[in-house]
């Protein structure tokens, strides 16, 4: 392992190397100062129900572990950022394989982990055909697996939704580990979950504001079309203002391809809370667990976060790639 | 490997909803990939503990249904009873098998709970005051799930190594129902580990395991519960007394 590799994956005195990373830490921190003052004045202004209040305290509570779940790997190193991503696929993972029965299933559950494992392994090791292998091997394991029990009767729900869990929490979200090997993937990554997570709140302040019309009232009955068009026209703009400075001077540092990147994450990350509405809808549940106060399941947290991954991760890689110049196969590649 | 026998459901996690701290001490907990791997571990270890240290010896153990639901039903004067019972079952009954604990020695704090849950599968038994509700959420579970009980129908250790008579508790469990009861007698545990001892000696310790027992035609009321608690508890004193 060489200076550069070890310096991206454990150097936490690069943290702060770009300014974005530093605007968007500070943008984050001002935020955690400034909502306790928010939500006093909301609540008293509002004359707010205590159960109201406390549910929004229980949020803030929740989103500083959060917050610092987030921040603190990505901070500290590629390794540690790897690692976190792993963790956040094993539990959402969990979370779904318990809310659709799939968990009874120990052998496709085993393979699901494995693939998790593979991945991870893939992405520090830099080792982008290992990466691009792990879903189709881990799919043909799946449904190897499900043959195990000699009984062909559910044999379609057990390996569908054993693959589809891969491709979601494996998979698409493995997207975000892998691009830690760039250099620069402090600021793509915190760029990325900020506006998903902006994306989220500008949708519920815009439905409140002018939404009429219902979205998709079968799948989440709150969602209007106001709410969506308003978070697009306000997170995409300001995707493409942090995206210029993360990819300046690059093949997509033009205003067409900055502000459709914008609309890409802004959508999709709509399409992703939709997917979990779906997905709880069909199953009869209201939360995917209640592991976070105010918040229901790590599930519930992260559902925008789940489809944008690969949708940035393969519009970069169109224009830009990433990890230019990174030594590949760090470990696998020992010797070699 | 599952369900192999049942048909495949899209059915939620029963203790869905719960607080982590709230499903360790609900009757409704269902293990995952992680819990299973933990209570195998933690019966390897103790099977391999009670071989070392205590000479475990096992008759009859043919005895024992291929698969749940079945209520293991033994005498009760230590806390290696409940272990020793455990590590006599094989690794395909352990998947499914709940040893069933007081819950104000074993679920009383946050980490004996923890402990009791993912290592032991341990579902706890209010003895202070524990609902009609309780037991018949027992009883569900031991129907609905296939499972395995180990349970002890004295409702405590015994201070004095000699049998306490067995409480209605089992009876409303398996009255009226086709799960068997296997009576166990255990010898040996109350010398290792007396109730009064807080680390156990290395004396032998063995386990005899009865015919199986069936109450489906019992009916599931007061007398029935009595006549299924006295034919418990006469073939573990035989078993135990050997």
């Amino acid at each position: 392992m060489n200076q550069i590799t070890r310096e991206r994956l454990f150097g936490f005195r690069h943290a702060f190397d770009d300014r974005v990373t530093m605007v968007l830490t500070l943008a984050a921190l001002i935020l955690f100062l400034l909502a306790p003052l928010l939500i006093f004045i909301a609540t008293r202004a509002t004359n707010s129900p205590p159960d109201k209040r406390k549910e929004l305290w229980d949020r803030y509570r929740s989103w500083i572990w959060v917050a610092a779940f987030i921040l603190i790997p990505i901070l500290a190193g590629a390794f540690w950022t790897i690692l976190a991503v792993a963790t956040l696929s094993f539990l959402c993972y969990r979370e779904y394989a318990r809310i659709t029965g799939l968990f009874r299933e120990r052998t496709i559950s085993l393979i699901v982990v494995i693939g998790i494992l593979f991945i991870t392994f893939a992405a520090l090791d830099n080792w982008y055909r290992l990466f691009v292998a792990s879903f189709p091997l881990t799919v043909a394991l799946i449904a190897t697996g499900g043959l195990i029990p000699d009984q062909p009767k559910g044999y379609i729900q057990r390996v569908g939704l054993g693959v589809l869990g891969f491709a979601l929490f494996g998979s698409a979200l493995g997207n975000l580990g892998y691009m830690a090997n760039d250099w620069n993937y402090r600021p793509i990554l915190l760029l990325i979950i900020f506006a998903v997570e902006l994306n989220d709140i500008f949708a519920y302040i815009c439905g409140h504001l002018f939404g009429h019309r219902k979205f998709v009232p079968n799948t989440s009955p709150n969602k209007t079309v106001g709410g969506a068009l308003g978070a697009i026209a306000l997170t995409a703009p300001l995707f493409a203002l942090g995206a210029h400075f993360v990819w300046f001077d690059t093949a997509l540092d033009t205003p067409v391809r900055l502000l459709g990147f914008g609309v890409i994450v802004s959508i999709v990350g709509q399409f992703g809370d939709l997917m979990l509405s779906s997905i709880k809808r069909d199953l009869g549940l209201k939360d995917t667990a209640k592991l976070i106060p105010g918040h229901g399941g790590i599930l519930d947290r992260f559902d925008s976060l789940i489809l944008v991954a690969p949708a940035v991760f393969h519009y970069v890689n169109y224009f830009v790639g990433f990890a230019a110049g990174q030594p590949q196969q760090i470990f696998s590649g020992w010797g070699t | 490997m599952g369900n192999v026998m049942e048909p495949w459901k899209l059915e939620p996690a029963r203790d869905t909803g719960l607080t982590p701290g709230e499903r360790f001490r609900s009757v409704r907990r269902e293990s995952g990939l992680l819990e299973g791997l933990a209570h195998q571990a933690c019966f390897l270890l103790l099977r391999t503990y009670f071989a070392i240290a205590h000479r475990l010896t096992i008759e009859g153990r043919d005895k024992l249904p291929a698969h749940g639901p079945f209520v293991v039903a033994a005498n009760h004067c230590s806390h290696l009873d409940a272990l020793a019972l455990g590590a006599a079952l094989t690794p395909r009954h352990r998947e499914r098998a709940f040893p069933i604990a007081a819950g104000d020695v074993f679920f009383q704090s946050g980490v004996t709970s923890t402990f009791s849950a993912i290592m032991l599968n341990a579902l706890p038994m209010w003895r202070k005051n524990c609902g009609p509700h309780a037991l018949a959420d027992l009883r569900r579970k031991l129907q609905e799930e296939k499972a395995i009980f180990i349970i002890f129908p004295e409702g405590g250790r015994s201070r004095t190594g000699s049998m306490m008579p067995f409480k209605h508790g089992l009876g409303m469990l398996v009255a009226e129902t086709n799960v068997p009861v296997v009576p166990c007698g255990l010898a040996g545990t109350f010398e290792a580990l007396p109730p009064h001892r807080k680390l156990p000696r290395p004396v032998a310790i063995k386990l005899i395991i009865g015919d199986t027992l069936e109450f489906a035609s019992t009916a599931n009321d007061r007398t029935g519960w009595s006549q299924i608690a006295q034919g418990v508890e006469s073939a573990v004193r035989n078993l135990a007394t050997q």
